[in-house]
């Protein structure tokens, strides 16, 4: 199912996914897919878990390449051997950054300094650039206490900030988010969220990967239902939202949950939706 | 067997690091070609599950526990250079930041365990485990052994080094500056521990885990079996045997093998002169097996049956036998050997009797109480 | 046939004790890393180069007056760097004595030489040799472990291993003994994990060849894990633009505080080194 979203008809859209299949150990997590990312936009990719997005955002990041299809970056083919030239790989890493869901993976260095100061020396940064930016991500995420703890200590609303510090710190153009507000105390979810509403109209292109029906529409302009490793729906959140069907059949909701129709959205502390 | 700072002298110390430096060299060169950019995450983690597995306790014939090495897990899943690696980085976190083994002696202690044992290891495991399945019990065996054979290498290795320091190293007085123990007696002590107790803990991790491995995970195997395919997922089913059980004809082999080699060798040798079973009640061999085990503690006093039985191998035939049977070192490897083959014919046995007498009358298998 | 929990010193029991004893450890030594003492505030690599010449001659003196000096040596740098000597007892000294004390036991009783008595009940005669051929070894593994828990305590981890770096050890060897340490804390804990729900699960006695695959199967899926770990931290440095090259941030230079140290103990080392050779 082809899905577009309302863009600037003359900016080049920043991902065009074309056809992608890929297969994974027996298992198709991506069929047939198709999908388009304006600039600028923010996006939620609504999906069970297992539908697929987690694999769909490597595939984004160029981390892994599918096995039918393509995929355009920017206007142009997004290919292995494209990664793998200095130039425009390095620059890629810059403008587009992953924030995984597992922060254990992210976090691979000794400690939370090291970690940030990783993305910027791989660009090859001048080193008191490194050392300036790095106090600067820190006291903006407010981890500046954190500093030389190891990743192991750190609670995971500490680790989520740190991942997402250490990829903010390249200030990439394009964020992928995937599940950022999954496992996450109320207190840190409400932070992320408040990140994801603050960047509206900033003009960074943000994806996020999500199943919490509850936060889309604040941090989503527009909204892609994943099923079976397709899009089966898009359009804005409030919209998409309101399908209930649609949420029922790709197991979004579930029948003990209720819709509001008054179409009244407001930030409830537990995953609930009325149906008056 | 991590030998702490101290017990070597200064020249012993800097010949090992010299030896083991290249090893060293040549590993990172051949894992750099062959991992590329994913040597980093790989060899990090991996060390990583090293340490953690040189911390298991791992259950043995007698009711006791020994520390593996993991080296022989190692070699076989990624092959003996990595192994090197890694072994060689978890060694270094050890005696660093935990104390196990000296900074000094560390190059001893990589040298021993990270090269010697995943060289033994693998070149062990490719030799018997030949072209064989990927799931064929002959690897499971095959690692058991690479293990067995890899640490009992590293612990004969370290013997030699302690056993060395007084022959070489004492004051003008002639007291030993370094380890104290000679030849004669470092041998003995830390190979028994480690033919024994050390040596079966390495077995049972090496051949589980490759046992595992073929159920759960087998392309984890492939790198040390070149051009042996994959099964296909139809044919790796849980219910096929493989494993230990499947294994258990070809372990009655090697436990026979075993037992029969000494008495074999010692049909046509001399009588151990210098040799008798008191000499395993001294102090020092007791006190060298409990730290080659890492403390767990040795029988109190010989086994009766060892008295008896070095009286049997009093040989009939005095001119059949080389001369370096009648040491004590030799004496005591032999005896170990025999022990270990009773012990695992034993184990058998009792594996085999607690089935039976625990097997329903419907066939299936009652939860046996711990024998 | 009695069902109960066996609640003994099973071997499951013993490991997980060890892995919470390994977790115990880094805490206290981030705490004491942070601390304002004498060696908390010299230089990473300085305390690497003195430390390890001092551990050296330690191990290399054929004088008990050298050696010993260097022990009080390490002990009063101790006290300068509030270490406290509660843990230098229980976690250096005792297990030292426990271990190698041990096994120098029968040193002077085994050593040929000059016998200058006899045990009372056993008979065994000593020699002279024999006791400081003990007093050797016991002596060189007390000062050798002392100074080695000095330099881990007062230094965090990562800046003993950068501080490699001065000893010639390539880059990458480095980042993959600080990403070891990492996540050896994690393997542990899932390790850890693992055990305590077999146990919870565990009703009555298992046999030994039922508990030895326990074992080798914990291992087995601890390798799965370890590998499955490994391609996504791959995955993830790729992702920030990891291309097989390893940057470290340039150093903190030195000071002159640092440069009197490394002098202290360059010559300390040195008239060790001459005067217990």
């Amino acid at each position: 199912m082809n899905s577009t979203n309302p863009s600037d008809a003359k900016q080049t859209p920043v991902y065009e996914v074309c056809d992608v299949t890929y297969r994974y150990r027996q298992v198709t997590a991506l069929d047939h897919l198709n999908l388009t990312v304006g600039a600028g936009r923010r996006v939620a990719l609504l999906g069970a878990n297992g539908s697929g997005k987690s694999t769909l955002l490597r595939i984004l990041n160029g981390l892994s390449f599918p096995d039918k299809g393509k995929v355009n970056f920017c206007g142009e083919p997004l290919t292995e051997e494209k990664l793998q030239r200095d130039g425009f790989g390095l620059e890629f890493r810059r403008r587009v950054g992953l924030v995984f869901q597992n922060p254990d993976v992210q976090l691979f260095s000794a400690t939370v300094f090291d970690e940030v100061a990783f993305g910027p020396l791989q660009l090859r940064w001048p080193h008191d650039k490194v050392r300036q930016s790095i106090s600067g991500i820190l006291e903006m995420m407010e981890i500046t206490h954190l500093k030389n703890r190891s990743p192991h200590h750190l609670s995971m609303g500490e680790k989520k900030r740190v991942a997402l510090a250490s990829v903010l710190i390249l200030d990439p153009e394009i964020l992928l988010l995937d599940e950022p507000t999954a496992a996450l105390d109320p207190k840190s979810e409400s932070h992320m969220i408040d990140f994801l509403v603050r960047s509206k109209g900033g003009g960074k292109t943000i994806i996020t990967t999500t199943h919490d029906l509850g936060i889309v529409e604040d941090i989503a302009d527009d909204t892609f239902v994943f099923h079976g490793g397709r899009i089966v729906a898009g359009g804005p959140p409030s919209e998409i939202l309101n399908n209930v069907a649609l949420l029922k059949q790709t197991s979004l909701l579930h029948s003990h949950l209720h819709i509001h129709k008054s179409g009244e959205v407001h930030a409830h502390p537990h995953l609930h939706q009325h149906e008056e | 067997m991590h030998i702490p700072d101290g017990y070597l002298s200064p020249s012993t110390c800097a010949i090992l690091y010299a030896s083991a430096a290249p090893f060293w060299y040549a590993a990172l060169r051949r894992t750099k070609k062959l991992l590329f950019t994913r040597l980093v995450p790989l060899i990090s983690v991996f060390a990583a599950f090293s340490f953690v597995v040189m911390m298991f306790n791992i259950p043995i014939p007698g009711g006791t526990t020994a520390h593996p090495l993991g080296v022989a897990i190692a070699s076989i899943v990624l092959g003996p250079w990595a192994s090197i690696l890694a072994l060689s980085t978890a060694l270094f976190i050890q005696a660093v930041f935990f104390g196990d083994g000296g900074i000094t002696t560390l190059g001893a202690n990589c040298f021993n365990m990270a090269i010697v044992g995943s060289l033994i290891a693998y070149l062990v495991y490719r030799a018997i485990a030949g072209r064989a399945a990927i799931t064929s019990s002959r690897r499971v065996v095959a690692a058991a052994l690479s293990g067995y054979l890899a640490i009992n290498g590293a612990a004969l290795c370290a013997a030699v080094e302690l056993g060395l320091q007084p022959h070489f190293f004492t004051t003008a007085a002639g007291a030993p500056l370094y380890a104290p123990y000679p030849l004669s007696i470092a041998v003995p002590a830390i190979m028994i521990g480690h033919l024994t107790f050390a040596g079966l803990a390495e077995l049972v991790v090496s051949g589980g885990v490759v046992a595992y491995l073929q159920r759960a995970n087998p392309s984890l195997l492939r790198f040390t079996a070149p051009g042996v395919p994959l099964p296909q997922e139809e044919t790796l089913p849980m219910e096929r045997e493989s494993g230990w059980r499947a294994a258990r004809p070809l372990w009655t082999a090697v436990a026979l093998l075993l037992v029969l080699t000494p008495l074999g060798l010692l049909a046509a040798g001399k009588a151990w002169g210098e040799w008798t079973a008191r000499d395993f009640s001294t102090p020092a061999a007791r006190q060298q097996i409990a730290k080659a085990s890492h403390n767990v503690a040795p029988p109190a006093q010989p086994p009766s049956g060892f008295e008896r039985l070095s009286a049997v191998w009093t040989a009939p035939f005095p001119n059949y036998s080389p001369s370096f049977i009648r040491k004590p070192a030799f004496g005591y490897l032999l005896s170990a050997m025999f022990g270990i083959g009773i012990i695992i014919l034993l184990s058998i046995l009792i594996a085999w009797l607690a089935a039976k007498a625990h097997r329903r009358p419907d066939g299936t298998h009652a939860r046996p109480e711990e024998t | 046939m009695a069902n109960r929990k066996h609640r003994g010193r099973g071997f499951l029991e013993r490991t997980t004790a060890s892995f919470v004893d390994a977790l115990e450890r880094t805490f206290y030594a981030e705490e004491t890393a942070r601390a304002d003492g004498l060696l908390q505030r010299v230089d990473p690599r300085v305390k690497l180069l003195g430390i390890l010449a001092l551990i050296v001659p330690a191990a290399a003196a054929r004088s008990f007056k050298v050696i010993g000096g260097l022990f009080i040596l390490a002990i009063l740098l101790a006290a300068l760097s509030q270490v406290s000597f509660g843990v230098l007892l229980k976690r250096v000294w005792i297990a030292v004595l426990l271990f190698t004390g041990v096994i120098a036991l029968p040193a002077p009783f085994v050593t040929q030489g000059h016998v200058i008595g006899q045990l009372p009940w056993l008979g065994w005669t000593f020699t002279s040799q024999g006791l400081a051929s003990a007093g050797y070894l016991v002596l060189r593994v007390e000062t050798a472990a002392t100074l080695c828990v000095l330099l881990v305590l007062t230094t965090p981890w990562i800046d003993v291993l950068k501080a490699l770096r001065v000893l010639q050890v390539p880059v990458v060897m480095v980042t993959i003994l600080g990403m070891t340490y990492r996540y050896v804390f994690l393997l542990l804990e899932t390790a850890h994990d693992m055990f305590e729900s077999r146990r919870s699960r565990m009703v009555g006695k298992l046999t030994g060849s039922e508990r030895r695959r326990v074992a080798a199967a914990s291992a087995g899926v601890l390798m799965s894990k370890t590998f499955d770990l490994s391609s996504d931290v791959y995955l993830a440095m790729q992702s920030r633009g990891f291309r097989g090259e390893v940057y470290l941030l340039d150093e903190s230079r030195m000071r002159r505080f640092d440069w009197i140290i490394l002098a202290g103990f360059t010559l300390v080392s040195a008239a060790a080194f001459w005067w217990g050779r």
